[in-house]
């Protein structure tokens, strides 16, 4: 079971820097001391920083600064959390900071600051050290379509408890449930980055759970999946969330229901589920989605994963991803083969590829097509 | 206990805090140079003969070169001393060159701020807090004559840091050098215009893979037919190695980036021999003294061996891998900021060792802010002091002939070898490079690192060894923030008196051009003299090209 204790960092750089070494050193560091790190990127806006926090329920976010710009952009983002009701998320702010910044940062509140030379160890003593978050109890505030209730509630029904809800309006119909899945690296995130623009322009509200896997011995996650999606801070119909996953064969955190519940009541008519990916027939997501879109990739290699995969069989939609690669025909017609055996449910296949914009709309027909034909899993 | 009696396993461990009473007080420290490389105890001739044991024959000035690219290196012509400069506005960073020179220093380098290396304008909401700040603020050209006030351009030889929008900055340059009447066959000088590393290291990228490289090469095959002198790239392994490689990866995906560099322009249908001698290195010279003068010897090697077999390079000069070098700015700490001094002044050993064209030492602040002018002044005779009082300029490739190094050498160069080959399994460079393929290796290499420092099996004198309790701070400067006011002011008043119509139909000559494959540098020295900006061109480029976003982490 997951521990309820466990810190979330969101970690990011802010501005125009682009040397991400020690950021990428210390997400790392940090999920192997068992955090659960949600790391957003380079070139992050103030805006798209405090978005994140908001919808990842961080306890915490680092900046990595080494531009000097710290002493313009740090004040920003302190400002915007507190105007976003987040000023209870604590910040540390790492890279070259000289002396006389420090006092200023911290006058500003910010917890600490780590300049070179800091090991892995001593930040991850100091966020221990500290007390966690203290996070309202959610039920204490129900606002309606408030993004900070809505997120601490997710975090409760991820952790299993179930809140109380009676007092949330009763929101839309039970929300459209996406998934995607398909083994690793085959661009699940970047294909779902693009079916948000997509969703957005179709008028639809959409939350994302992006699940990444969780390590089986120290507990911690490296959640990487929000980097490849758009941030759209000023879009209050995009919610993300990073899900620590356990290893397992389910390939998607547990509680998924109980989430997409919770989104329905804040009024999501469209969920996206993003799997592990790590390759196993993904069950489980047969369970809560109302359509599965398996994305297969041209391969190199002789042997084509989705046959070893065996995930076709839980498909409503195959997707042959990175189209543009000169062997996607082929897959095609061998996705194809596999799939026109004798008593099979005819699967629509959709190539496409995210870094050339070619499908994607195409996709979201399909998708469109399968939610009608197969109809909702009805309310819960 | 001994070195020459190991443990086994049936010895129990001693204590770890007695292991070796006269010895290391870190028995943790592991025998392995800073890329993680193990190292033995001794070295001797078995170690060192080369595949073909052809060492005897090898002289510096010779093909492959790895003793050198100048049969008398140093006693001929001593390296050039580069110290990058820049910050604020440009009449700031103008001053510094003249204070530079002043001080004896024999080539000028620029360093631009972040926004103009992104291609944004001062004035840009996204440059807010940065103009000015790393380097100088470039918006117009009348920002590029105001740099090089007062500077002889056919004398001085001048470097720019500069890639995504490399080729604006070419064209302002030429078209400064033109306006200001020197001759552009006599301009010498060097641009980093090296996009691809951006990619693998530095982020400081805007257009995506392909039509970045387009850029470059239409920089590099511009001044191969009009800037003869001029070094059209400068192929950099210094930002992978400071983003946390590997020595050998730091030679592979350099020398893999200067292979594609060199397919591209091929293809074009311009002879190899034609370009490729003004094709320019940038290393790192980091701690480890025999890996890296190892690095640029096999450096030299593989870049040779390959341009004559398998580019049917005939030219020597095409063959000779010359580089410019930079002490390593990520091995330098903020504690005993002095301590500073001694690493940069072995580095830069390292780097003269190893047989560099030209070199920048960092100054010992450079962990907390941009340097001072003593500290600036202490980096640049820290190379006066090797070049002449050292006596290490008196003979080329001194450590030539060493087991160790020569060993080293060929375990260096069979190791770029093999990422060729990985590169080539990836589907080449730009599929690579698309699929993160150089990110995630030096991901790796960086955290591993971090690893063994925070293990204290890798060791860092003030930093996690012979740690001073209480420091003094150094005094640091800071950038002053009216820098960015009077930079948006000066840029507004060009705006303001530039025509409009001009830099719209200039523009647009980009744009169309961009959509074939004409060579774009005309186009944007026209643009650049009716006073379009930085940012203008590139979104004009932009609108063409798309643009590449931070998707891989």
């Amino acid at each position: 079971m997951e521990n309820p204790n466990r810190q979330r960092i969101v970690l990011a750089k802010v501005g125009l820097d682009g040397h991400d070494r020690g950021i990428k050193v210390v997400a790392r560091g940090l999920r192997d001391a068992g955090f659960h790190v949600i790391y957003a990127g380079i070139w992050q806006s103030p805006e798209a920083v405090v978005r994140a926090v908001a919808d990842e329920d961080a306890d915490w976010l680092g900046l990595s600064l080494l531009s000097g710009a710290h002493m313009t952009l740090v004040p920003r983002v302190m400002e915007l959390l507190r105007s976003a009701g987040l000023g209870d998320v604590q910040v540390l702010v790492g890279g070259i900071i000289p002396e006389q910044d420090v006092a200023a940062l911290k006058q500003l509140g910010v917890a600490q600051v780590f300049g070179p030379g800091t090991t892995i160890d001593e930040i991850g003593h100091f966020l221990r050290e500290r007390p966690n978050r203290s996070h309202p109890a959610p039920a204490e505030s129900t606002a309606k379509g408030d993004r900070n209730t809505l997120s601490r509630l997710v975090s409760a029904a991820a952790r299993g408890e179930s809140p109380d809800t009676n007092r949330l309006p009763a929101g839309t119909a039970a929300p459209h449930v996406i998934a995607v899945t398909g083994g690793g690296g085959v661009g699940k995130s970047t294909l779902i980055g693009k079916l948000i623009e997509v969703i957005r322009a179709a008028g639809r509200k959409v939350a994302v759970l992006a699940c990444d896997p969780r390590s089986p011995i120290t507990g911690g996650a490296l959640l990487g999946d929000r980097i490849r999606m758009p941030s759209r801070p000023d879009d209050d119909s995009l919610f993300i969330r990073s899900l620590a996953t356990p290893s397992g064969q389910s390939g998607v955190a547990p509680h998924v229901d109980r989430m997409v519940d919770l989104f329905g009541r804040f009024e999501y008519d469209t969920v996206i589920v993003e799997t592990v990916g790590a390759g196993q027939g993904d069950t489980a997501i047969r369970d809560v989605a109302d359509v599965v879109c398996v994305l297969v990739q041209p391969e190199t290699g002789d042997e084509l994963q989705w046959e070893k995969a065996g995930q076709l069989e839980i498909a409503d939609i195959v997707v042959v991803h990175k189209a543009d690669l000169p062997s996607a025909e082929y897959v095609e017609s061998q996705i194809r083969e596999h799939l026109n055996l004798p008593g099979c449910r005819p699967v629509p296949i959709v190539r496409v590829s995210s870094s050339k914009s070619i499908g994607v709309p195409e996709l979201w027909d399909a998708i469109e097509e399968a939610l009608e034909s197969h109809g909702s899993r009805g309310t819960m | 206990m001994s070195q020459s009696q190991p443990l086994t396993a049936d010895q129990p461990r001693p204590p770890r805090a007695k292991a070796d009473p006269a010895g290391s007080p870190f028995p943790e420290q592991s025998h392995t140079t800073v890329s993680g490389r193990p190292i033995k105890p001794l070295y001797s001739a078995a170690d060192s003969a080369g595949p073909h044991e052809e060492v005897d024959d090898e002289r510096p000035g010779q093909y492959p070169f790895k003793r050198g690219v100048h049969a008398t290196m140093y006693r001929g012509r001593l390296w050039t001393m580069r110290q990058f400069a820049g910050f604020g506005t440009p009449r700031q960073t103008n001053e510094r060159f003249k204070f530079l020179i002043e001080k004896g220093q024999t080539g000028l380098s620029t360093a631009f701020d972040l926004p103009t290396l992104m291609g944004l304008d001062s004035d840009s909401p996204r440059a807010t807090g940065e103009v000015g700040r790393l380097g100088v603020a470039l918006d117009t050209l009348n920002d590029m004559l105001a740099l090089f006030e007062g500077i002889n351009l056919e004398q001085a030889s001048v470097s720019m840091t500069i890639n995504a929008p490399a080729i604006i900055v070419m064209a302002f340059y030429l078209a400064a050098a033109e306006e200001r009447g020197f001759d552009w066959r006599k301009l010498s000088g060097t641009i980093q215009n090296d996009i691809l590393k951006e990619f693998h290291a530095q982020n400081e990228f805007v257009f995506p893979p392909e039509p970045s490289v387009r850029l470059a090469c239409d920089v590099i095959e511009f001044c191969a037919r009009n800037v003869p002198r001029w070094n059209p790239v400068s192929i950099s392994g210094y930002h992978i190695r400071e983003a946390g490689s590997t020595a050998a990866q730091e030679l592979a995906f350099t020398l893999a980036d200067g292979f594609h560099y060199v397919d591209q322009c091929v293809a074009r249908g311009i002879a190899v021999d034609d370009f490729a001698p003004r094709l320019s290195f940038f290393f790192n010279s980091h701690n480890d003294l025999f890996e890296e003068v190892a690095k640029y010897r096999a450096a030299r090697v593989l870049w040779a061996e390959t341009l004559r077999n398998r580019y049917g390079a005939r030219n020597e000069a095409s063959w000779k891998l010359r580089c410019h070098a930079q002490t390593a700015g990520c091995s330098l700490h903020d504690k005993q900021p002095e301590l500073n001094l001694i690493r940069v002044a072995y580095q830069a050993l390292a780097a003269v060792l190893g047989g560099c064209q030209s070199l920048h030492t960092n100054s010992m602040d450079e962990a907390l802010s941009l340097p001072s002018e003593h500290a600036v002044t202490l980096a640049l005779r820290t190379q006066q002091v090797l070049a002449y009082e050292t006596g290490v300029t008196n003979t080329a490739d001194p450590l030539g002939g060493s087991y160790f190094v020569e060993a080293l050498t060929n375990e260096l160069k069979a190791d770029a070898t093999k990422y060729f080959e990985r590169i080539a399994a990836a589907g080449g460079m730009i599929a690579a490079t698309e699929a993160g393929f150089f990110r995630r290796e030096i991901a790796e290499a960086a955290f591993a690192y971090q690893r063994e420092v925070d293990a204290r099996r890798k060791l860092i004198v003030g930093v996690n060894a012979f740690v001073e309790p209480d420091e003094e701070p150094l005094e640091v400067r800071n950038v002053d923030i009216q820098v960015e006011k009077e930079q948006i002011a000066a840029l507004q008043n060009v705006r303001a008196r530039a025509s409009k119509t001009e830099i719209q139909s200039c523009l647009d000559d980009v744009r169309r051009a961009a959509a074939t494959n004409q060579n774009l540098v005309e186009v944007i020295i026209a643009a650049a003299k009716v006073r379009a900006s930085v940012e203008q061109i590139m979104n004009a480029l932009a609108d063409v090209f798309g643009r590449h976003e931070a998707k891989i982490a």
